[in-house]
């Protein structure tokens, strides 16, 4: 591909534009796009809309950005709102703002500060959140860390290492109305750690039950530790 | 289908692998979506895999995986590898397709002596097939037309391909993501090829 004779495209204020190549994709004000776009450099500061598939290297989004179709791309930061309707494929995955994902989302790093919501199925090497999340389908990472912060809920958890952690809210007056609680149906792993976690079958070989949690059926095959603080329906050695 | 079903607890515990290479696999696409088969037992939602299938690949997986990274092994494992570019000669030299098969198929298609991944499969299923001594030469030649027909689709999709024979007359057909196919009565079926364990087979004989 030849980088260097591509040409930028900036929207500043109202303006709409067709896609295509180009080194930098700059949407400043209130921009709409209406094709795909294959671009080095993807930065969207104001409201930008893409009707199509976006494929660049790296992707930023502070202000407000919505895409209609896939993003493919090597490092993605959201510290705005951010909506993809397909698709997304990235490597490093870091949101501080919202992120919203329609379809299913492939990364090799996650790591959330703010609000993910995927319709489908979660895949990365390490999956790192402190945060609120939502995950329709399954959430698979090698090192699951997640630190509850809010209502948290996923279809089921698969993977190596699975540390669930309760983080103390700031303020305790909101402590009554936000629930803090991990809710899936089904978390498999070798070594699990949970902490305020509502799983109806939980299946590993190192097993921790921590406080407050709600599991209906605990199935391991190395250790088992339970908390006395924690419900525990059943749990047997396999 | 009545294939025989292996429940994901027993599953690790026949090939004594984790859940974290289980997951890790899945995530690599070395296992395909298709296989996670959800059913609801007494305990909840479990999940099964169709049992020859899945521990054939493990046990490729883990005989392979020491000499390939797992991207790799992807890439093998996957039905649209089509980078891949070989010349006349180097099939030859790899047993992918004896000489005299090569000049049957060259004289039969015309084409040059570059090879795309299509043509190499192409050529690849006419040698097994010659070889074996399943089908005569016309039904081959007639086999390369429908494979040569629908290229595009079978990079893609999970390709079968059948050939049947009644009273001497002989047709084929090429099954895109069918599940089950059934014939009249006194239909021979001559062949039925996964395309998809073809492409396998051959990228094995390649790395």
């Amino acid at each position: 591909m030849e980088m260097k004779k591509r040409g930028d495209l900036h929207i500043n204020g109202f303006g709409s534009a067709n896609g295509g190549q180009f080194h930098q994709v700059t949407i400043n004000g209130k921009g709409t796009v209406n094709s795909d776009i294959e671009c080095v450099v993807f930065d969207c500061n104001g409201s930008g809309t893409v009707n199509g598939n976006v494929m660049t290297n790296k992707a930023k989004v502070n202000g407000n950005g919505k895409i209609k179709g896939n993003l493919e791309c090597e490092r993605l930061i959201v510290d705005g709102t951010a909506k993809v309707e397909k698709n997304l494929r990235v490597d490093h995955f870091k949101v501080a703002g919202k992120a919203t994902i329609g379809g299913r989302v492939k990364a090799e790093e996650i790591n959330i500060k703010g609000k993910l919501t995927v319709e489908g199925d979660c895949e990365a090497d390490l999956f790192k959140a402190e945060s609120h999340f939502m995950i329709g389908g399954l959430l698979n990472a090698d090192h699951v860390d997640i630190k509850i912060f809010g209502e948290c809920k996923a279809k089921e958890i698969g993977g190596q290492t699975i540390l669930v952690k309760h983080k103390a809210p700031l303020i305790g007056l909101f402590k009554t109305f936000i629930q803090t609680q991990l809710e899936t149906e089904c978390i498999e792993g070798d070594k699990i750690e949970l902490e305020n976690t509502k799983a109806a079958v939980v299946r590993g070989n190192h097993v921790t039950i921590g406080a407050k949690c709600e599991i209906g059926l605990v199935e391991y095959t190395g250790e088992l530790s339970v908390d006395k603080k924690a419900i525990v329906k059943e749990y047997r050695k396999v | 289908m009545s294939e025989e079903l292996i429940s994901k607890k027993d599953l690790l515990d026949m090939a004594g692998i984790s859940y974290g290479q289980l997951y890790r696999w899945k995530r690599k696409d070395l296992i395909p979506e298709e296989w996670f088969i959800r059913k609801s037992t007494f305990t909840g939602q479990e999940t099964f895999f169709p049992k020859e299938k899945i521990l054939e690949r493990i046990d490729k997986i883990q005989t392979m995986k020491e000499n390939l990274s797992l991207d790799e092994l992807a890439d093998m494992f996957s039905p649209n590898v089509t980078e891949l570019h070989l010349t006349k000669e180097e099939l030859i030299k790899r047993n992918i397709v004896s000489s005299s098969v090569m000049d049957l198929y060259l004289e039969n298609e015309k084409g040059s002596s570059h090879f795309d991944f299509s043509r190499i499969l192409e050529v690849y299923v006419f040698e097994k097939l010659l070889q074996s001594g399943e089908i005569n030469l016309d039904e081959g030649k007639m086999l390369l037309q429908v494979l040569k027909d629908h290229r595009g689709l079978i990079n893609q999709k999970n390709g079968e391909l059948v050939l049947t024979r009644k009273l001497g007359v002989s047709s084929c057909l090429l099954l895109i993501n069918a599940e089950e196919v059934k014939f009249e009565q006194g239909t021979k079926i001559v062949v039925r090829l996964s395309l998809v364990k073809c492409m396998e087979e051959m990228k094995a004989n390649l790395l």
